[in-house]
């Protein structure tokens, strides 16, 4: 089962459909849930969702303290990749163009988590914030136009993170990118 | 049969089941508006109680050229269901006289709505209602982006039990399931229209006046955006409420300014300004502007949603 933190964004719902349809069983939880409750549930792999404020992202946060506790995949959307950022050292701020709709982005490292996926992709993003500076622990995987940072991995732990929304229906191939990251979480 | 098929076979008996053992011999209402999602509710509900099933159809004034003609022809006439026709369209102008806020817009049709449905609940006496919110409703009004149209406070006053049998699902499954409930294409292929109606495409104040010019102008938009083959999520007039200047058989001309918003989604949730034919756009400003005569410029909104919503207000 994969957790999704509800950081009360507008697409967390749809992250659940679009896991349903590739068969993955998912339940989305208040992003408030106590460690001990999420430990019992025995995620395979835990979502951030996306959001509008980093101050309510509740007890994500507290998951990446806690890393080892887990020890699963985690994939942090928009506001999530943000967090999974700062968490690391790296910084976040206002971008210099707000993104919003259609964007194209560069995929420059492959990884399991855009395995099969062309090089350029047409996402969607909703988003002012981005991060600014990558924390040092991850490497780049893709970067767009005004964004440099749409898409990290931590050097060793399957954490990732990517500034764009996958589980919406205009994003070219995104329910492939929740695929992959199942297969990594062993779910398919 | 296919899988997805399948699916929603199972997901039909499955919530026929739910909702009749729930409502056991009791009453249930619905309130309903001849879209696609409190369609296909009540005739989920229907399926499933029968005759014990009451729905409600209230005409605000605000609803789409000839919508009151077909929603009693199709549920009362061909569903056979208990339908009881109200006729609210003074209460609902009156309440929003003077009012220009979107959002206290939504909220002033929203209690309304409520009050009128009261009244005929009272009488029905129901234990249940039934409502067809589905999934981005309940997740816009959490959000805050938008107040969904919806009997809020209702239930708790009448002592009502809420059943949603399509709370899980997006647009695009609900027309599936419809399809699969043996409702006519001309529903469940129906645009998503929102519950206060045309009076959130009218900017600002709304009046009988205005909204005849919009019901109008949608009515073109909507007949020609079919006869071009076109299948849009959404295809709609807005009423700015801002006057601009023309020249009309070389006089001057200072009239009301018209938008057309015609998009493409899967489920609402994200949407893009549909790249319709330029001749098409064409012929809709012709019609708009020969045939209103209070119209005297169209315009057409490029914007996708993020960052613009799909409606206006």
């Amino acid at each position: 089962m994969i957790l999704i933190m509800d950081n009360h964004g507008q697409y967390v719902h749809r992250i659940w459909r679009t896991l349903r349809y590739l068969g993955i069983e998912a339940k989305i939880i208040p992003n408030t849930t106590p460690l001990e409750e999420i430990k019992a549930m025995k995620p395979k792999g835990i979502i951030f969702s996306g959001g509008p404020d980093l101050e309510r992202t509740g007890n994500c946060k507290a998951i990446l303290e806690n890393y080892e506790d887990f020890n699963v995949p985690i994939l942090g959307i928009c506001l999530g990749h943000q967090l999974i950022a700062k968490h690391f050292g790296g910084k976040v701020g206002r971008g210099e163009k707000a993104e919003y709709s259609l964007v194209e982005i560069e995929i420059l490292e492959e990884n399991e988590i855009f395995k099969g996926l062309p090089k350029r992709l047409k996402v969607w993003e909703s988003h002012m914030d981005e991060v600014k500076e990558l924390p040092k622990e991850f490497e780049l995987l893709a970067k767009s136009e005004f964004c440099l940072v749409e898409a990290m991995k931590h050097r060793e732990l399957p954490i990732y993170g990517v500034q764009f929304h996958p589980e919406v229906a205009h994003t070219e191939r995104g329910s492939d990118i929740y695929r992959n990251f199942a297969q990594l979480c062993g779910e398919l | 049969m296919s899988k997805v098929t399948l699916m929603w076979e199972k997901f039909i008996e499955e919530k026929v089941n739910e909702i009749r053992e729930t409502v056991g011999d009791g009453k249930a209402i619905i309130a309903l508006s001849g879209g696609v999602d409190s369609s296909t509710a009540a005739i989920l509900a229907h399926k499933a109680i029968g005759d014990k099933l009451y729905a409600v159809f209230v005409n605000t004034g605000f609803l789409r050229k000839g919508e009151p003609e077909f929603v009693v022809k199709t549920f009362r006439d061909e569903f056979g269901l208990n339908l009881i026709y109200v006729d609210a369209q003074e209460k609902f102008f009156e309440a929003l006289k003077g009012v220009t806020d979107p959002e206290e817009k939504r909220k002033i049709i929203g209690k309304t709505f409520i009050d009128v449905f009261e009244e005929v609940a009272r009488k029905i006496n129901a234990d249940f209602l039934i409502q067809g919110t589905i999934a981005p409703d309940w997740i816009e009004s959490q959000g805050k982006i938008k107040s969904h149209h919806n009997v809020g406070g209702l239930p708790e006053r009448l002592n009502l039990k809420l059943i949603e049998p399509l709370r899980e699902l997006y647009k695009d499954e609900v027309r599936e399931v419809a399809k699969e409930l043996g409702l006519p294409e001309k529903i469940y292929n129906r645009m998503p229209f929102p519950g206060p109606g045309l009076a959130v495409r009218v900017i600002g104040e709304v009046t009988p006046e205005k909204i005849a010019i919009v019901r109008e102008a949608n009515a073109i938009v909507e007949e020609e955006i079919e006869k071009a083959g076109l299948k849009p999520w959404q295809a709609f007039a807005v009423l700015l409420g801002v006057k601009t200047v023309g020249v009309q058989g070389d006089i001057r001309a200072y009239k009301e300014t018209v938008a057309v918003r015609v998009v493409e989604s899967l489920d609402g949730m994200t949407a893009n300004a549909m790249d319709v034919p330029f001749e098409v756009l064409q012929r809709i400003a012709f019609r708009i502007t020969s045939e209103i005569p209070q119209v005297g410029r169209v315009l057409y909104d490029i914007t996708n949603k993020p960052p613009a919503t799909i409606e206006f207000e």
